[in-house]
């Protein structure tokens, strides 16, 4: 079949961009949930200046759109600090999804009953040991679908660092259409990727979801 | 609520005062000696024996990206031969058309080489080597015309199309028409060069004038024939863009071009590239 | 029987809000004291037990702990809720650790013990209350007589000098209290001192040493279970114990 062969060597030429794909979306979701769980605790147990900080971060970032986040670490602090493409991209999307993984954090820190606070506190521990050791570990684990959610959006939302010039699937995608004048096959490739990435991580996420599920 | 409307404040100048510190160059300083010691950008660029060049893989002739990852075109051709006169390598970079100038601002690449052309507004924002290859325009014929135009005023007094608001238009306007050589109503006016091309295929007007990039592919779809191609009614042309304010980098590739130019090297990867 | 006082209340008010819930209890416990708790809904038994381990510290008067006032400012509330073990209504397990590890984890992360120590440690507390074969077991696959020894488990692994039970049955369906009662009976036995607020009056009888009488934020009466029960001094005291052995098997809670 001419149209599979077609396929098959776009699609060689686009995998290229997979890895880079892949990276970004794992470095956005670490730094997203670096910054996600220490806003939402922030949110929850922090006194009125950590609280009005958290907010402002989540409420300011949600406004923007990730594109001009992008920007502005790309080329507006270039004068201080020169990322890369790769970095700035990446970052970019990864405090964007702090934004809404503080949110979802904040609802599963809240969703702990009181009881386990409580109880943490009888056998003499701190209040930062009792969050670190019995109030996180359960709100982890109740976030995890909606963290899977928002592991997609990103996984997603990853196509934007091209506008840096990162060449990840969508910008290979572009490329060989360019090239070869059929957008159809391009596109087509790019939507298997993108389909099999998501898949992929659905499955994973749903696997770590039942293995650490919480019976309440 | 006053406080966190006082943090608000905070970040939004926070973020106006990092987007308000334009960037403090060392002004290019040209030295008036008869070896000048190369500084500024020019002097970057050879310290790294790299010069790094932004372009938008997706226009092909004249930048894309073949099926083995590789930048192809007259672009790239031109620029791998620039970057031998000046002896060093050249890293391109692809990214989107729209953030080139920026890129080059910021100082994230040194060139843009993307089939760019010089407007007045982007080059208040950087600076533009001469041009590497004029724009050119093509005057189209019906496929059994008889007609010969040798160069653009042969065409005087024949029936003629152009498209509306375009520079050929306006040439044939200023040249033509407002010398007496053409008759007002012997000029047409065309939304689209596609309907151009069909009035030139019914024999309705016998020549179209236009862009030469599309008008070869025009022609080859309508059966029509290019009678000349011309740099005479075309305006500016396609040029390198670097960062502001390097007059010294400036002048070495503009020397660079002219040398390509007049050593028939651009003609050369031109013809290779498949371009008019 | 002069013995230093374990544990010393003195006057403690404690309001939230505008309520005023406790107003004024003065309380000494000597050593191997098990003093239940009783009195109607609403009277501050549990607010009680809350002040004494400072989850919701007193808003007046004073509290010693042995020798230390634990109400002074200062005072570091983490080292003293070690000393002080507290079992809840509502079990309150971690729910993201086994048995074992809602034993263990207050062992290494709290008195700093390696694992293998916390260990040894748990499966010790966990025979205690009979629950070895139960120690790999989550808090949602044991039953709730379960849950409440895994807690009192808990509680003891920290070497608690008073132990604080916060109506430890109520919660449970009437077969499965006796469990949870034996296991306290048992350490009220082994001499642990020990505050009990429950309605369980066979378990007050058999065990306490002093029966506390309280209502409407006052303790009214005390006294040991024999005089408390059969010829209390106070006209409530008797209405009360008469109504809620007259329910004991109803097993209401508060």
């Amino acid at each position: 079949m001419d149209i599979l062969q077609n396929l098959l060597t776009t699609l060689e030429f686009i995998i290229q961009g997979l890895w880079i794909t892949v990276w970004v979306t794992v470095v956005a979701l670490v730094v997203g949930l670096v910054f996600g769980v220490l806003t939402a605790l922030m949110r929850v147990y922090g006194n009125r200046f950590w609280r009005q900080v958290a907010t402002v971060y989540s409420v300011v970032i949600r406004a923007v759109p990730v594109v001009v986040i992008i920007f502005i670490l790309f080329f507006v602090i270039a004068e201080y600090v020169n990322l890369s493409p790769f970095l700035a991209g990446s970052l970019a999307l990864g405090f964007a999804s702090g934004a809404y993984q503080s949110e979802i954090f904040r609802g599963a820190l809240q969703a702990v009953p009181a009881g386990q606070m409580t109880a943490a506190r009888a056998i003499g521990m701190s209040k930062v040991q009792a969050i670190w050791s019995i109030v996180l570990p359960q709100a982890l684990r109740l976030a995890l679908p909606a963290w899977g959610n928002e592991a997609t959006l990103v996984l997603k939302d990853s196509t934007l660092v091209f506008v840096v010039g990162v060449p990840e699937i969508l910008r290979r995608t572009q490329q060989v259409s360019a090239r070869t004048n059929e957008p159809f096959i391009a596109f087509g490739a790019a939507m298997l990727l993108y389909l099999g990435l998501t898949l992929l991580t659905t499955q994973f996420l749903g696997w770590v979801e039942r293995r650490y599920r919480l019976q309440m | 609520m006053k406080k966190q409307a006082a943090i608000y404040l905070l970040l939004i100048v926070a973020l106006l005062a990092l987007g308000a510190c334009t960037p403090v160059r060392p002004a290019a300083t040209t030295t008036g000696g008869d070896a000048p010691a190369a500084t500024g950008k020019l002097a970057e660029i050879q310290a790294a024996g790299k010069l790094v060049v932004g372009t938008s893989a997706d226009y092909p002739p004249y930048e894309s990206i073949d099926a083995d990852g590789n930048f192809v075109g007259f672009d790239m051709d031109l620029i791998r031969a620039v970057g031998a006169e000046l002896g060093v390598e050249v890293e391109i970079q692809d990214m989107p058309f729209d953030t080139l100038i920026a890129s080059v601002q910021e100082g994230k690449i040194d060139a843009v080489i993307a089939a760019m052309q010089a407007t007045a507004e982007r080059d208040e924002q950087v600076d533009f080597t001469i041009p590497y290859r004029m724009t050119k325009d093509a005057f189209i014929g019906a496929g059994d015309t008889t007609i010969v135009i040798e160069q653009a005023e042969d065409a005087a007094g024949m029936s003629i199309g152009a498209q509306t608001g375009t520079v050929q238009e306006r040439w044939i306007q200023e040249t033509l028409v407002a010398a007496g050589l053409t008759a007002a109503d012997q000029v047409s006016s065309y939304e689209r060069a596609d309907l151009a091309a069909l009035d030139v295929a019914n024999g309705r007007i016998e020549l179209l004038l236009m862009d030469a990039e599309p008008a070869v592919a025009l022609a080859e779809q309508n059966g029509l024939k290019i009678l000349l191609i011309t740099e005479t009614t075309a305006e500016g042309g396609k040029s390198i863009a670097i960062p502001d304010g390097e007059t010294e980098l400036k002048a070495e590739l503009d020397r660079i071009i002219q040398k390509l130019i007049d050593d028939g090297t651009v003609q050369r990867i031109q013809e290779e590239n498949g371009l008019p | 029987m002069t013995t230093d006082p374990i544990l010393r209340l003195e006057n403690v008010h404690k309001s939230f809000g505008e309520t005023h819930v406790l107003k004024g209890v003065s309380l000494t416990i000597q050593p191997r004291d098990v003093v239940v708790l009783v009195g109607p809904s609403g009277t501050g038994k549990s607010t009680l037990l809350r002040c004494i381990n400072l989850l919701s510290p007193p808003t007046q008067g004073k509290i010693w702990l042995e020798e230390q006032e634990i109400t002074a400012p200062g005072v570091n509330q983490d080292k003293v809720r070690q000393r002080i073990g507290m079992v809840f209504q509502d079990f309150n397990l971690f729910t993201h650790l086994t048995a074992l590890g809602n034993v263990m984890v207050g062992l290494t992360r709290v008195r700093k013990m390696n694992k293998k120590e916390a260990y040894d440690l748990a499966m010790l507390e966990l025979d205690r209350v009979g629950l070895v074969d139960r120690a790999d077991h989550y808090p949602a696959q044991l039953s709730g007589g379960q849950k409440q020894r895994v807690a009192i488990a808990r509680a003891l692994g920290m070497d608690p000098h008073v132990m604080l039970f916060d109506e430890p049955t109520s919660a449970l369906d009437p077969e499965l209290t006796g469990e949870v009662l034996e296991v306290m009976q048992q350490l009220g036995q082994e001499g642990m001192t020990m505050m009990v607020v429950s309605h369980e009056m066979g378990f007050a009888r058999r065990v306490a040493s002093r029966i506390v009488f309280m209502e409407g934020g006052y303790i009214v009466e005390e006294g040991p279970p024999d005089q408390m029960f059969d010829a209390p001094r106070n006209e409530r005291t008797r209405e009360f114990l008469n109504k809620i052995s007259s329910f004991e098997d109803n097993g209401q809670g508060e």
